[in-house]
């Protein structure tokens, strides 16, 4: 690990990853929503965070994919759930912008310290 | 996964749902067409979508994840002819009439090709929020790099 990786910038790095993960995969339901026989699709979002926690942020496993049980199947085979969907959509966008802001302030701490150490004279 | 790449699920999907309301106001303009090129009335047409990766192809798949062979955009695989009959209705004067006075009409039901369309438009606005969404977050990334 070098002086610029802190543990809380790979761990925010991997909640970025994950989340972008997430997007990805909740753009294809929305996409599928008219699709006859698409079963939703998502990650454990947690459990794969926690598992990037336990091993400092450095997981770089693939995160699984998997369909979601519990959903009411329209009578062509397709689970996907509109209300579902957009609520997550919204969500995934918010948790990206909070690691964002973390994120950046990660760095601007990292720019402070190059900073004021050489004002200092 | 790369956010660029999601644009084009949605965009796959908001090109698929523009097909599907051209196909349907294609129906609701020819609802009372009784002759075509083909001879015939107008038969009424069905869009079948189908999910397709979108690395399916060239170098691309190689560099792929398994996560992203599981983001699937989405295309109009078919469009099908409806096989319903069509509706005769006597009418001798009528230039397409048959030997024994009926016109044959298309089997169009204005009514479900209407919630069809809305249908479709409902969708369109859906994947056209998700590009909203992930334009968001492409610029969130970009901010980072400005502070």
């Amino acid at each position: 690990m070098s002086w610029l990786d802190s543990a809380q910038g790979n761990l925010l790095a991997r909640y970025l990853d994950l989340a972008a993960t997430r997007q990805a995969l909740i753009t294809s339901n929305i996409a599928n929503v008219d699709t006859p026989g698409y079963r939703t699709r998502d990650i454990d979002f947690h459990g794969e965070l926690q598992r990037a926690l336990q091993s400092d942020g450095e997981a770089t496993t693939e995160p699984i994919v998997r369909e979601v049980q519990g959903l009411i199947a329209r009578p062509d085979g397709n689970n996907v759930s509109i209300d579902r969907e957009s609520m997550l959509l919204a969500e995934v966008q918010l948790q990206f912008s909070v690691a964002e802001q973390l994120l950046k302030s990660d760095f601007k701490t990292l720019s402070m310290a190059i900073n004021e150490g050489s004002s200092g004279s | 996964m790369n956010l660029f790449k999601v644009l084009d699920i949605s965009a796959s999907a908001l090109l698929a749902e523009r097909q599907r309301a051209e196909v349907v106001s294609s129906n609701l303009a020819n609802a009372e067409s009784t002759s075509t090129p083909g001879g015939g009335p107008y038969k009424r047409m069905h869009v079948v979508f189908g999910a397709h990766p979108m690395w399916n192809h060239g170098f691309a798949m190689t560099l792929a994840s398994f996560t992203d062979m599981n983001a699937e955009g989405v295309r109009v695989d078919r469009v099908v002819q409806d096989g319903a009959p069509p509706i005769r209705r006597f009418e001798p004067g009528n230039p397409d009439a048959d030997a024994d006075g009926y016109v044959s009409y298309p089997a169009i039901n204005p009514v479900e090709e209407l919630v069809n369309l809305m249908g479709a438009a409902r969708a369109y606005q859906l994947n056209a929020s998700a590009v909203q969404s992930t334009k968001n977050m492409i610029q969130a990334s970009i901010d980072i790099i400005k502070s």
